[in-house]
C-alpha cells in the first residue's frame, strides 16, 4: 500500500480510480454530470466530505466500539452531507436547485463508505485525510470529463457558455443519463488499454 | 462484557449528541440565508411573468434589455427588491395570488402562478398577462424535474419567448392556447412551438395553463375586465 502522501493522493486518480477502477459512485457520476457547472460543485462536495469523514473517523479509530463501527461511520457521513447541503443552500443556491437530492445522496456514495472502512478504521488522521482527498479527485476528475464531453457534445457549450455555434443541434442522448454509461464506459476502456490492467474474470 | 456496552452506548450518546448539536447550530446560523434566497428565487419567477419594461429607476428598456434580463434571467440581484418595494404589489383573490405591475398608479401587468403535472414531477410556472388580461407577456416555468434536454427545455428561454403575444382570451370568451407537437402554425396566435420528444410535459403545461387560467378569468378577471369597462363608459369598447 502507498505510504507517502503523494502516493496516497495520486494513486485513486488513474492507477486505483474509485469511478473507473473501483467502480464505485457510477449513479451519482452518470445524474450530474449533463452540465459542467453542477458536476463541478459536486466535485467540491463529494472531495470535503470524503477528506472530512476520513479524518474524523481515523481520529475515532481506537475508541469506535466495533459492534456499531458502521452506524457511527454513517452518522459522521450524514451530518458532514447535511453540512454541505446547508452551506450550498446558503451560498450556491443556484447549484444546489440543479444538483437537488444528488448532494444528499451522498450520504449513500459508496466511495465515502468505501474509504471510511476500507483506509481511516485502519490509518492515522494524516493519511487518512490524504486518501479522501485522492479519492475525491479521482472521482472528480472523471465527473469533469465526463460532463466536459456531455455539454459538449449535447448542448454545444462548456459552464455554460456556447462554444459550438447556435445552428448546432445538440446530441440528445449526451444529455440523458445513458450518454454518461457510453462516456464512462470508454474511458475505461481507454485507461485499461493505456496502464494494461486488466481485472482477472 | 458489561463494561463494554456501556462504553458502547456512551460512545453512541456522545457522538449523536455532538452531530446533532453541530446541526442544529449550522442550521439556524444559515436559515435567515436560505429563505432570502428562496425568495429571491420565487420574486425573479414573478418578474419574468411580469417582464416589466422599465428598470428599477422608471428608465424604459428595450426589449433585447428586457428579453436578457428577465426570460434569460440576468437580472441584477439587487434590483429585485426594488422592483417589489416600488412596482410590484400582491393581492389575495378566491383563486390565489395576483401579482400586479404598476407604475405612476397605471397598471402594466398581471402575473398568476400555475402548476401541474408534466411527465415526471410537478412543473411551476407563473404566468404574465398584459393588461387586457387576454394577452400572455410573458412565463415561466421552474422547479421541475423533467428530464434534461427533453421536458426540462420548458425552462429554456426559447421555450418560454414562445409563449409571448399568445391569447389566453379572445373575443370574449377563453381560448384553448396549445402546445404544439413540433413547429406551431405560423402567425397562430394561441400556438405554440412544442418541444421535441416531451409531448407529454408540453400537454401538462398545456392543460393546467388553460384550467388555471379558466379558474382565474372566472373569479378574478371577468370582476376586473367589468370594472375596466366601467371606467371607461362611452368610450368605444374593444372591438
Amino acid at each position: 500500500m502507498a505510504k507517502n502522501p503523494k502516493d496516497i493522493v495520486l494513486d485513486p486518480l488513474s492507477d486505483n480510480n474509485p469511478i473507473t477502477v473501483q467502480m464505485l459512485g457510477i449513479c451519482s457520476a452518470l445524474a450530474v454530470t449533463a452540465q459542467l457547472n453542477t458536476a463541478f460543485i459536486m466535485s467540491i462536495a463529494v472531495i470535503l466530505v470524503v477528506a472530512a469523514s476520513n479524518t474524523i473517523i481515523s481520529l475515532m479509530r481506537n475508541h469506535i466500539p466495533p459492534k456499531i463501527r458502521m452506524i457511527v461511520e454513517m452518522v459522521v457521513i450524514a451530518t458532514l452531507v447535511i453540512t454541505v447541503d446547508q452551506l450550498l443552500k446558503a451560498f450556491a443556491f443556484e447549484a444546489s436547485k440543479q444538483l437537488s437530492v444528488f448532494v444528499g445522496l451522498i450520504i449513500t456514495n459508496c466511495i465515502v463508505m468505501g474509504r471510511a472502512e476500507a483506509f481511516a478504521m485502519q490509518n492515522p488522521p494524516k493519511e487518512a485525510f490524504f486518501d479522501g482527498l485522492g479519492n475525491g479527485l479521482g472521482y472528480s476528475a472523471i465527473l469533469i470529463i465526463v460532463a466536459a464531453f456531455r455539454e459538449f457534445l449535447g448542448a454545444g457549450a462548456l459552464f455554460g457558455f456556447q462554444v459550438l455555434p447556435e445552428s448546432y443541434p445538440g446530441n440528445g442522448l449526451m444529455v440523458i443519463a445513458p450518454g454518461a454509461f457510453v462516456v464512462i464506459g470508454l474511458i475505461i476502456w481507454l485507461q485499461r488499454t493505456v496502464t494494461k490492467k486488466y481485472e482477472e474474470a | 462484557m458489561q463494561k463494554d456496552e456501556i462504553h458502547t452506548i456512551k460512545f453512541a450518546a456522545i457522538v449523536c449528541l455532538v452531530c446533532s448539536l453541530s446541526l442544529a447550530g449550522i442550521r439556524t446560523v444559515l436559515l435567515p440565508i436560505q429563505v432570502r434566497n428562496q425568495r429571491i428565487d420565487n420574486q425573479i419567477n414573478v418578474l419574468k411573468a411580469l417582464f416589466p419594461d422599465f428598470d428599477p429607476q422608471g428608465n424604459p428598456l428595450t426589449l433585447e434589455e428586457r428579453d436578457s434580463l428577465f426570460t434569460q434571467g440576468r437580472v441584477p440581484r439587487e434590483w429585485i427588491p426594488l422592483y417589489f418595494d416600488n412596482f410590484v404589489t400582491t393581492e389575495d383573490t378566491e383563486a390565489g395570488p395576483l401579482y400586479i405591475l404598476s407604475r405612476d398608479d397605471q397598471i402594466v401587468a398581471y402575473a398568476f402562478p400555475a402548476e401541474g403535472k408534466g411527465l415526471w414531477s410537478t412543473v411551476h410556472s407563473y404566468i404574465g398577462l398584459e393588461t387586457d388580461l387576454a394577452t400572455i407577456r410573458g412565463v415561466t416555468f421552474f422547479d421541475h424535474g423533467e428530464t434534461p434536454g427533453l421536458g426540462g427545455e420548458c425552462s429554456k428561454p426559447w421555450f418560454q419567448r414562445n409563449f409571448r403575444g399568445q391569447k389566453l382570451w379572445d373575443d370574449g370568451a377563453p381560448v384553448t392556447l396549445e402546445v404544439a407537437k413540433g413547429r406551431a402554425e405560423p402567425n397562430s396566435r394561441t400556438q405554440v412551438d412544442g418541444m421535441s420528444g416531451a409531448t407529454i410535459t408540453g400537454n401538462g403545461i398545456q392543460r393546467f395553463m388553460n384550467n388555471i387560467f379558466r379558474t382565474y378569468n372566472e373569479k378574478v378577471f371577468e370582476s376586473l375586465r367589468a370594472e375596466a369597462t366601467e371606467a371607461t363608459e362611452g368610450v368605444a369598447s374593444h372591438g
